[in-house]
């Protein structure tokens, strides 16, 4: 009965107390660390949001593809080099970039049929150019090159010239991965091909198609071209097969069968 | 006596595994991103081949996908907001292994883009496939690891985190 408590009653309620401050500071102090964790995320991520959206309006600006450009003279299809009849019943579009190795495979196993078929007014075919292994050349864009001065020869010299500086630049077709030929070579070989060395020199150093390459990749990309060698017969793609080889046999197959039904 | 519930000071075997789930996921994503940044038109192709997102929004994400792997990256190697950054990783990953798997499924044969490029050879594509998926399953399960045990030695969560 008495009032006076205990020492050890004292004690405790003494310890009891201690352990709820500790609590309560525990606890503030959790709360501290889950409201910086919280502020932290929240700013880190807004920083990550705003260089993204900035960088997408970079990038898009940085990205000229779609802007007005001027084919060449005599381009089919606006991005083609054309050979054989306009007229021809079967439309074959061969998409190739001259870096590619397989287009060169694809180019020496096809040229003689595809030749034969356009010179008996059977078959059209449109070259498409496109350049999407422009960082297979050490930084000298070689695709970008390559397809502009097949441009250029065909703006100055007509398709047949073209046609046949197109095939100098598969038979002369560079390592993947090398510098690819110089500006210079490309000049050569277009003068070999029957252009006029001063007419193409300037256009094909100073890149004068460089945007028609550009929209001409985009367009291809939009076509569901996804990598070259693609092949489309009239307008219908020539499914993608593990070999060339195979790829080879489907198109002369596919452009039979279509020459049959006309 | 005081206890209080601070994290152990003494580093386990799973946050040391965790260090280098960090570096090598945030490596390859900083790798990654930074080889695609260059060739903007190439990204929004890439993303195209893939034949999944409606035209309107390709453009957009073919630019933002590769600075977001750069920072994703960063923080991921610099261990600033690890279990984030791992999230996102993870969400990134899963998109691609959706892609691929989705691409090689429709018979598809295209260039992943992973590491820039993105539509190089039509033929053999469909060969990588498997290769590929099993490299983003492995980097996803790392940074589930990280999603689960954020915390590791030398990362700025460390600090700015305590």
């Amino acid at each position: 009965m008495s009032k006076k408590q205990s020492n050890a009653t004292k004690q405790a309620n003494a310890q009891r107390a201690a352990e709820r401050a500790a609590a309560i500071r525990r606890e503030q102090e959790a709360k501290e660390r889950r409201r910086r964790t919280l502020w932290v995320s929240l700013a880190v991520l807004a920083v990550i949001a705003v260089v993204v959206a900035i960088a997408v309006g970079v990038q898009s600006g940085r990205d000229t593809t779609g802007e007005a450009a001027t084919p060449p003279d005599g381009a089919v299809d606006t991005y083609a080099l054309p050979m054989g009849p306009a007229d021809a019943p079967v439309k074959v579009s061969v998409y190739e970039d001259f870096m590619c190795p397989f287009c060169g495979e694809f180019e020496a196993a096809t040229r003689k049929s595809l030749e034969e078929y356009a010179g008996q007014g059977e078959v059209q075919v449109q070259y498409h150019p496109i350049s999407i292994l422009d960082d297979a050349s050490n930084g000298t864009d070689y695709s970008t090159r390559a397809m502009n001065a097949a441009g250029v020869v065909l703006d100055n010299a007509g398709p047949g010239v073209a046609k046949k500086f197109h095939d100098l630049l598969f038979e002369n077709q560079p390592e993947e991965g090398s510098d690819g030929l110089s500006d210079q070579q490309l000049i050569d070989l277009a003068v070999r091909a029957g252009a006029d060395e001063s007419a193409v020199s300037r256009p094909i150093q100073d890149l004068e198609f460089e945007q028609w390459v550009e929209n001409a990749t985009d367009a291809a990309s939009k076509a569901g071209v996804n990598g070259t060698p693609t092949v489309m017969v009239d307008g219908k793609i020539v499914e993608a097969t593990s070999t060339i080889d195979q790829l080879v046999s489907d198109t002369l197959g596919t452009i039979e069968a279509t020459l049959k039904k006309e | 006596m005081v206890t209080t519930q601070t994290r152990p000071a003494g580093h386990t075997l799973w946050s040391w595994a965790g260090a280098a789930a960090r570096l090598i996921v945030g490596g390859v994503w900083l790798v990654a991103g930074v080889l695609k940044v260059p060739d903007p038109a190439g990204n929004v192709r890439a993303v195209r081949a893939y034949q999944l997102l409606p035209e309107s929004v390709v453009p957009t994400v073919g630019y933002a996908l590769p600075i977001l792997e750069v920072l994703v990256g960063a923080c991921l190697l610099i261990g600033l907001l690890t279990r984030v950054n791992a999230v996102l990783s993870g969400l990134l990953l899963l998109a691609f292994i959706v892609g691929i798997s989705a691409a090689w499924a429709r018979g598809l044969q295209i260039d992943c883009g992973c590491f820039g490029g993105g539509g190089g050879p039509a033929a053999n594509a469909s060969d990588k496939y498997p290769w590929e998926i099993g490299r983003d399953l492995g980097l996803l399960l790392l940074s589930a690891l990280l999603v689960w045990r954020p915390r590791t030695p030398w990362a700025l969560d460390n600090r700015v985190l305590p």
